[in-house]
């Protein structure tokens, strides 16, 4: 009996070393196909050079792919004995398969049919790290075994621990213990106490749960449990753990990213990316030198800041999840270099670009496009007459369309630039019905405004999404008088020898005559001067400046885009779930109380110790002096006037001459003759 | 009784059980599968692929590397090939559309006062160049061509231009019509022999002319001294590109250097070149004995 069953038990064995030979054999041929060649050398792993991202006044805004590799003599052996009593006590006994580990986490994810522990040691974390992906899988579980076993009899375990300390994740953005020495205690690796070392040491292994800024309480009890795993395995003293428990831990402040530079920054990256690829981006070590100015940034986000915190303040109801948001842009005049960029209010909360995106209604401040179209295709001039009047349009297939202006009043007659200073609605409309709304679109494509824009006659009122950076691009155009510069954020790119890769040029195209665009430079200013942007000026803004402002229905979105000689600079204002903007007085907030206060503070700062400059009147142009109701020349019956710029050749005729008994009736003057002799178009 | 198939049965399992036994103790101790397994991994580490993240970011790097120096290339090609512009005509013939010409503000420099004639001072004049230059910031030039103009800028480090010129492309007309140099000798150049003239001859009814028409027919006589030309001989005939509606012949004017034998090819109102060759004739009688003739202007549609 004990014969036969002696017999059996060494057939068992027999069979069991067989079939173990078998399968081992055939799973490493199965295998060995995919798995990895090993480097010669675990320092190239970190070799790839950063990209060095610089603003135009020299500043390094951000580094792509930086790591911080340190070598082991340069971490804190507090950190070291830490993490190997956290994640790997065996790590200097075994050959990289700690079976008793290895057992206990076979045991139970069988127990639990799935896999619930790797058992992994530190080299198989490493072998992970280094060539698989992050999916848990039986046969992903039995390559990094073997590569693990590759790394143990090719490298010391020195070795390998540097490369794993100098590789894992420890959560907040932080890869390799240098970094997240620095990221949490700011300091360096070789510098972290015993409670500190415990702390980043429990990271690894859930470095967002457990991480410190998000769940302090869970992080300090994974630090105690780290702590006395040292205890356990020898490698600290049960009193040298109480001492550290009663040391203060020196958390920093979590690193918030709120850098105003971020949405510039991205945005630069995403344009490389695009147009170059994205490992020339992240792997090629360039140095990136962007337009940006840094202390031009850092004002616009200040003033946007400031600005928005203040209206969120006088505003009737807030929905704090949701606060008001800003897109800004703000380019050089003379080059198209963008200067200033702001996507948001906060790069942290939100990274989403509203500067770049066209999903708002510039509403009024697309105006100048439709008023820029008649005056150069249909011989309108500033002092040209349109009657401001309630009008209804027939649009087929829809109900009738009523324009209306922002305060539904009408003021009858008008020159165009008073009505371009008041922001008439229905003027916008009469002249693209005139015009048509295909010649607006092509005047807008001139100014570089790429964005889908509506074939309607409400595309005069601002109804097709345009972004800040289209809107201060094509406010730039003006401010150059014709001259188109495309917007540009790179400057030059060099290789990290120094060569230069790319280099922007300068790129102006004359697209329209300067004396074409001037005089709408001269309406704008009178916006600003005595118009709906008269806050600018009542903000004590000094310098020569034109601009225009834009309000959609319920006050959704407020626009105020302006240009002096310098800059042009365009401010969107409005909420990200488009709710209205209204007071706590029940008005709703327009283009010049919501952004143009933010262009004022801004402009304000960028021009801080320059002197105004004029904007040039070219050759061709004179200024005369208007009735704002006749667009005749002005005289003593004149109510109200103005002065125009118009072109030379514009001729400007004096009141005509009313009959005398007409004159001693004091019957205003309002008949054909009257009409056709006053300045009416030329069509 | 013994069975011996069953005692060696015994003696075979004692052998695996111990074999067993051994191999357990030299995997406790000496952890004998795991090094065996890593050193046959090692040592067939070469012929495995290189796959995984480690080896993505090298290949992503070797590419944008890669990348870089295609990029590189191109731009030292290009840079290049301009330095290796030798006149201020070639530049201007070589600037084609969408590809815009950088040149260093010396090379510019170089071939403008290289320019054997004036057709560079209409460009730009001396003046205006000393007034950028008093700027203290310009750095390079850039042509750029569009349509049918040509954009010169003067440019800073930055790119800005300092200052810009347009001009129309029908200038180029007029440079390809005007002063050129060929390498060769006067007759490789399509000059006939009756109508070569030597230097001494030529030279001083040259002198005789007052300075705008020498101007007209002649370079700055620094273009030939600063190289070290010397002129030896003249060359009349009937030009290849017309000088626009002026009726004109073509002066070759033979050089030698220490190297190789040039010719400027400059053309001539009709009238000043009959008025020249009048007076050539009259010096050149009493040296070479030959017969003068004047010359007319060649047939065509010139008014």
């Amino acid at each position: 009996m004990i014969r036969r069953l002696f017999e059996r038990l060494i057939f068992g064995f027999y069979v069991l070393a067989l079939l173990a030979t078998f399968a081992g054999v055939g799973a490493y041929f199965v295998l060995s196909r995919d798995l990895p060649q090993l480097p010669d050398d675990l320092e190239k792993i970190n070799l790839s050079l950063p990209t060095e991202i610089y603003s135009a006044d020299g500043e390094r805004i951000k580094v792509l792919g930086q790591r911080y590799p340190v070598s082991l003599d340069d971490i804190s052996p507090n950190f070291i004995k830490a993490i190997v009593a956290a994640e790997d006590a065996g790590f200097y006994k075994h050959k990289g398969l700690d079976h008793l580990s290895l057992m206990r986490a076979l045991y139970m994810n069988i127990r639990e049919r799935k896999i619930l522990q790797g058992g992994s040691t530190i080299t198989q974390q490493l072998s992970k790290n280094l060539f698989f992906s992050f999916k848990r899988n039986w046969i992903r579980k039995i390559k990094e075994l073997l590569v693990s076993l590759q790394l143990e009899v090719t490298f010391s375990k020195d070795q390998i621990l540097e490369a794993y300390c100098n590789q894992i994740y420890f959560g907040s953005g932080a890869y390799g213990v240098e970094e997240a020495a620095q990221v949490y205690f700011r300091k360096r690796a070789r510098e972290l106490t015993v409670l500190q070392g415990a702390l980043l040491a429990g990271l690894p292994n859930s470095p967002n749960n457990a991480n410190p800024f998000t769940d302090y309480p869970r992080s300090m009890r994974r630090t105690e449990y780290i702590l006395t795993r040292m205890v356990k395995e020898n490698l600290i003293s049960p009193d040298e753990k109480n001492k550290a428990l009663a040391s203060p831990l020196e958390l920093t402040r979590p690193r918030e990213d709120n850098n105003p530079n971020r949405y510039f920054v991205n945005y630069v990256i995403e344009k490389l990316e695009r147009d170059y690829g994205k490992e020339f981006v992240h792997f090629g070590g360039l140095k990136v030198f962007t337009t940006l100015d840094a202390r031009l940034q850092g004002f616009a986000h200040k003033s946007a800041v400031s600005h928005l915190e203040a209206l969120e303040s006088e505003m009737k109801e807030l929905d704090t999840k949701n606060p008001l948001q800003v897109g800004m842009v703000s380019i050089e005049n003379q080059s198209g270099a963008v200067r200033a960029m702001l996507g948001g209010r906060n790069y942290s909360h939100s990274q989403f670009n509203r500067a770049v995106s066209n999903n708002r209604l510039p509403g009024s401040s697309f105006k100048p496009f439709v008023y820029l179209t008649a005056m150069e295709q249909h011989g309108y001039n500033p002092a040209s007459i349109i009657k401001d009047e309630p009008i209804t349009i027939d649009i087929p297939g829809t109900d009738l369309w009523e324009p209306k202006n922002f305060n539904d009043e009408h003021v009858g007659d008008v020159i165009l630039k008073k009505a371009m200073m008041q922001s008439l609605n229905v003027v916008s409309v009469k002249l693209i019905q005139e015009v048509t709304p295909e010649k607006v679109i092509k005047t807008a494509r001139h100014f570089g405004v790429t964005s889908p824009l509506g074939n309607n006659l409400s595309l005069a009122l601002g109804t097709s999404g345009v972004s800040s950076l289209e809107m201060a691009s094509a406010y730039s155009m003006i401010a150059n008088l014709g001259v188109y510069n495309e917007p540009y954020f790179i400057q030059r790119i060099e290789d990290f020898k120094g060569n230069t890769l790319y280099e922007n040029f300068y790129h102006g195209i004359q697209r329209y005559a300067p004396k074409s665009i001037y005089p709408l430079l001269n309406m704008m200013q009178g916006v600003v001067d005595g118009g709906t942007g008269r806050v600018v000026r009542r903000m004590g803004f000094k310098h020569p400046a034109a601009g225009k402002t834009g309000t959609t229905n319920s006050s959704k979105d407020a626009w105020f885009n302006g240009f002096t000689k310098d800059f042009s600079t365009s401010v969107w204002v409005g909420f990200d779930n488009n709710d209205p903007m209204v007071h706590r007085s029940g008005r709703g907030l327009t283009g010049g109380r919501a952004a143009a206060p933010i262009w004022v503070f801004y402009m304000q700062q960028a021009l801080q110790g320059k002197n105004p400059i004029k904007f040039p009147i070219p050759e061709g142009i004179k200024f005369e002096k208007v009735d704002v109701q006749s667009g005749t020349l002005v005289d003593d019956q004149s109510a109200e006037s103005m002065n125009v710029a118009l072109k030379e050749e514009t001729i400007i005729p004096p009141r005509a001459i009313e009959p005398a008994d007409t004159l001693m009736d004091q019957v205003p003057a309002e008949d054909s003759t009257t009409s056709e002799l006053n300045n009416v178009p030329n069509h | 009784m013994k069975f011996p198939g069953i005692q060696g049965q015994r003696q075979g399992g004692m052998i695996l059980f111990f074999a067993l036994l051994a191999l357990i103790s030299l995997e406790f101790y000496g952890k004998i599968f795991e090094r065996g397994v890593g050193n046959y991994l090692k040592w067939q580490n070469a012929t495995r692929p290189q796959l995984g993240r480690v080896w993505e970011r090298d290949r992503q790097g070797v590419l944008a590397q890669s990348k870089i120096q295609t990029i590189r290339s191109i731009l030292d090609s290009r840079e290049e090939s301009a330095e290796a512009i030798d006149s201020l005509k070639t530049l201007f013939e070589k600037i084609e559309p969408s590809f815009p010409l950088v040149l260093s503000r010396e090379k510019f420099l170089e071939l403008y006062y290289d320019f054997p004639g004036q057709w560079s001072a209409g460009i730009i004049s001396p003046f205006e160049l000393i007034s950028i230059d008093s700027q203290n910031n310009w750095t390079r030039v850039l042509l750029k061509r569009s349509g049918r103009w040509i954009t010169v800028g003067f440019i800073d480090s930055q790119n800005i231009p300092v200052h810009e010129i347009f001009m129309s492309t029908d200038a180029l007309v007029e440079v390809q019509a005007t002063r050129a140099v060929k390498r060769g000798r006067l007759e490789e150049a399509g000059f006939e022999n009756d109508r070569v003239y030597p230097a001494t001859v030529f030279l001083p009814v040259l002198q005789t002319l007052d300075p705008k028409t020498q101007q007209a027919v002649f370079p700055d006589p620094r273009w030939f001294l600063a190289k070290d030309y010397s002129i030896t001989r003249l060359g009349i005939r009937e030009p290849v590109v017309p000088l626009g509606s002026i009726p004109s012949l073509e002066f070759g004017i033979e050089y030698d250097t220490d190297y190789y034998t040039g010719v400027l090819l400059i053309p001539v109102p009709l009238e000043i070149a009959n008025n020249m060759l009048s007076q050539i004739e009259r010096t050149g009688l009493d040296i070479s004995g030959e017969e003068f003739h004047a010359l007319t202007a060649p047939s065509g549609d010139i008014p």
